[in-house]
């Protein structure tokens, strides 16, 4: 589950995951990412995660939300 | 001075660990640093425990698979784990490039007095370039990820105290995604400071913060 409440009030999780596919979707296909014991993945492994809610893509959501969140704390700061 | 390192390699993720802890070790021999290398199937729980027991080692660098609870060798059996055997890493600075092992094994060893323990807290990401996976340690996406994360073993085998690595750690995580957030960086690079973000904030120093090597 997807939990930020200061986030959620402008984002819900499936507008949160539309944005981490969009940002997955212009990465270049060689790219790919290493999630720990999770394994490592292409581009469109990752997209299908997030589509599919696993572990990898919730990850990722999480990681959007909280970096979008550092930017909210060094505007206050 | 006596530094064990543990390199399991049996996917892509411990082979890129490996591959970059390469750097560390050439760099503790510079130092005259005498280093056990614990390298593919020898990362395993008997070698690794004997070798902390009979050794001492005054810095053990862990490079693997993780969890809350452990720290993983080769083919992810567990070399280290909270409530089993974490006390044989007392009295020792431990870095430990894996996930998650920041959370419960970390604080369980940083209960002795003498023991530093650094870490992550959650998952520790990197992004790569698949042409690369085969010569891991040219991939230019994978290095600022790599070089972050060995700055701590180098600013420890510099002769920095335990909390200042890691400091010095974390700005070098900073110095590249401030570099690959720019305006005009590429979705790959904004993705990749993405992840040098979040490990930067993951990261911790627990226990003896002022626990040093006497180099």
């Amino acid at each position: 589950m997807i939990v930020d409440k200061n986030i959620k009030k402008i984002l819900s999780d499936d507008e949160v995951r539309k944005l981490v596919m969009a940002r997955l979707s212009v990465l270049s296909k060689d790219t790919m990412i290493s999630l720990g014991s999770e394994g490592s993945f292409t581009r469109d492994e990752l997209i299908k995660s997030v589509e599919n809610r696993d572990n990898v893509g919730e990850k990722l959501a999480e990681i959007q939300l909280e970096w979008l969140r550092s930017f909210k704390e060094r505007m206050i700061v | 001075m006596k530094m064990i390192v543990t390199r399991p390699q049996y996917d892509i993720t411990t082979r890129y660990l490996s591959v970059w802890a390469a750097e560390v070790i050439n760099f503790a021999k510079e130092k005259k640093v005498e280093v056990i290398d614990l390298l593919k199937d020898k990362a395993n729980k008997k070698d690794f425990v004997g070798r902390v027991k009979k050794l001492q080692p005054d810095v053990i660098f862990l490079n693997g698979h993780g969890n809350d609870n452990c720290v993983t060798g080769h083919d992810e059996e567990k070399l280290v784990e909270a409530g089993d055997n974490h006390n044989i890493l007392y009295g020792a600075i431990t870095y430990a490039l894996s996930c998650n092992s920041g959370k419960v094994l970390g604080p369980k060893v940083a209960e002795n007095n003498e023991a530093a323990y650094i870490g992550y807290e959650d998952k520790f990401i990197f992004v790569a370039d698949s042409n690369y996976s085969t010569r891991p340690q040219d991939d230019p996406i994978a290095k600022p990820f790599m070089e972050a994360s060995n700055q701590v073993m180098i600013s420890l085998l510099k002769g920095h105290c335990a909390e200042e690595a890691s400091e010095k750690s974390k700005n070098k995580f900073k110095e590249h995604f401030m570099k690959l957030s720019s305006s005009q960086a590429d979705p790959d690079s904004l993705q990749a400071a993405q992840c040098l973000w979040w490990n930067m904030r993951n990261q911790v120093c627990l226990g003896n913060l002022n626990a040093d090597l006497k180099v």
